[in-house]
């Protein structure tokens, strides 16, 4: 064989290797978007005609619903909130002066760093010892605390980024810090924090490990009724209720992806 | 020259002017740290009080326990599936870096394809591979081709393998991406073939990225819950899905936390070996 056949035949298996790994890495989620508009009973892949009889079945199950409620209240009040906390303190990290300022910062990132599971324990655990009520109060903090460290982390890259001297331009002309911020430097970083809280809606919206310590009676969230149906036997209806989450959460992502990067 | 302020802007101005000079930007990075350390600091560190029940006739007796075979084995299971799906995991995303790297065609759209899973639940995404292995999943009735490795050890490390190959892919790719083109050039015009110069220039150049990438997945992995709890049985109990069944199972807070605790020590400890190794804020700054 000539080296040229070798190098094009080394070329096609890389290729198809490729192609495989990326069908590894999407074939999962194609699949369970493929086999909710099926017509049976059962998570099939549709052969005779699609149907969407799964889809009203969502909208006539009450339980589900309530997830879906409930689930959209904690992301986006804990969003908010996140958003808020986020901004403020990589602020701080960025334009304060203070020694072991990245160590320090490290911090911040903990709670994407351990385990779920053990956050999820010693919240549940916390919060009945300072007596905050399991259910809203305990999964909006808790999804807060969870999402934090994105919000911290793309607010602080953009602030790294951006030109300082506007906001010294604004100080010098007489204004004061909190003027400044929202004349100058709020306006030029909003994309970021709004990034920032569509990331924190998308990391809230999805978690489930730590999630479901911290659910109450009637504040189960979507993930929480996937894993309780997924254990309970398959149905389609666990397939609409995912192809819900699967686009609020791509939306919300895209929107954040095209908000950070412009 | 005096700026007219209505409403809000006379309130912030107030604000601003009460605040100048009081409070410096370094005060509002306590703001977070603050919350942090509230509500989730101080909750992991009341785990250790509360594993040891000092106060109660038997302290340390949720220790003992711990020691027991079937837990051990739960220990020695997860970062022993935290070592495989690491393996797996980074000869897959290798390909994919490479691919990204050095293709010259839509690497964007593939990229994007790469990342996309990410921003999707862990659970839709176990469901689907759920959907893959069952024996009369929607596969199966399709190609007629069934598998029985759904609720065994290879079905878990499939799951972890797909979930958080992404993860591995960015830092990967960004070491690739960042080796000068020159020296490629060089290896190729000096007479080395293509896998002498990726075994020789490419692959070491590129080696930050893989072990920062190897760090992040080997972490997750070996702490997951969701991966054998959907596709594992019972012999595929990971630390994760013992902690949580010590918990809501039977309510065993003490317990729960020794096994969280012995955990968090071992994972430090493997840590503090893997930064003799490499530097470790080194290889977090190339995440």
């Amino acid at each position: 064989m000539s080296t040229r056949t070798t190098a094009r035949l080394e070329g096609v298996t890389f290729r198809a290797l490729i192609t495989l790994v990326f069908a590894f890495l999407l074939l999962p989620v194609l699949i369970v978007i493929l086999t909710s508009f099926t017509p049976q009973n059962f998570p099939a892949i549709p052969q005779e005609g699609l149907s969407i009889k799964w889809y009203q079945e969502l909208l006539a199950d009450q339980r589900l619903l309530n997830a879906l409620t409930v689930s959209l209240l904690v992301s986006t009040v804990s969003a908010i909130l996140s958003a808020i906390i986020g901004t403020i303190t990589a602020i701080g990290f960025v334009r304060g002066e203070f020694p072991y300022k990245e160590q320090i910062s490290t911090i911040m990132l903990l709670p994407m760093i351990i385990s779920p599971v053990i956050t999820g324990i010693a919240l549940v655990r916390y919060f009945s010892t300072i007596q905050l009520p399991s259910g809203f109060p305990a999964l909006i903090l808790g999804h807060t605390v969870l999402s934090l460290p994105y919000v911290f982390l793309l607010v602080r890259s953009e602030l790294l980024t951006y030109d300082r001297d506007l906001e010294r331009a604004s100080r010098v002309l007489g204004a004061d810090p909190v003027t400044t911020f929202r004349h100058v430097t709020g306006p030029i970083i909003s994309p970021a924090i709004l990034a920032g809280a569509f990331i924190a809606f998308v990391v809230s919206f999805g978690e489930f490990t730590a999630t479901q310590f911290l659910i109450s009676p009637g504040t189960s969230t979507v993930p929480v009724v996937i894993y309780t149906m997924l254990r309970t036997g398959l149905t389609p209806t666990i397939n609409a209720l995912s192809v819900v989450l699967i686009v609020v959460m791509l939306v919300l992502a895209l929107a954040s992806r095209k908000l950070s990067s412009a | 020259m005096s700026v007219q302020r209505g409403g809000l802007g006379r309130v912030t101005h107030i604000i601003g002017e009460g605040l100048e000079g009081r409070i410096a930007n370094r005060h509002l990075a306590l703001f977070g740290l603050g919350f942090v350390g509230l509500f989730f600091v101080l909750p992991i560190l009341l785990l250790i009080p509360e594993s040891l029940s000092l106060g109660s006739t038997t302290p340390f007796e949720s220790y003992r326990r711990v020691m027991n075979g079937i837990y051990v084995d739960a220990f020695v299971r997860s970062f022993l599936y935290g070592f495989v799906t690491t393996g797996v995991t980074l000869a897959l995303a290798y390909m994919l870096s490479y691919f990204l790297a050095f293709s010259t065609e839509r690497v964007r759209t593939a990229m994007i394809l790469i990342i996309v899973p990410l921003w999707i639940a862990y659970i839709v995404r176990y469901f689907g591979i759920l959907l893959f292995l069952s024996p009369a999943g929607p596969l199966a009735d399709v190609t007629g081709f069934e598998t029985d490795l759904l609720f065994t050890t290879p079905a878990v490390i499939i799951g972890l393998a797909n979930v958080y190959l992404p993860f591995a892919v960015l830092p990967i790719y960004n070491s690739l991406n960042a080796i000068d083109e020159e020296l490629v050039n060089a290896s190729r015009v000096l007479g080395a073939g293509k896998w002498r110069t990726i075994t020789k220039v490419i692959f070491p150049l590129s080696l930050p990225g893989l072990v920062a990438a190897g760090l992040i997945v080997f972490i997750l992995a070996a702490g997951s819950f969701l991966g054998p709890a959907v596709l594992g049985g019972p012999k595929q109990t990971m630390i994760a899905n013992v902690i949580a069944q010590a918990f809501l199972d039977n309510f065993n807070i003490q317990f729960a936390s020794a096994l969280a605790i012995v955990y968090t020590v071992l994972l430090v400890g493997l840590l503090l070996v893997f930064n003799t190794l490499f530097d470790l804020q080194e290889v977090l700054g190339n995440i």
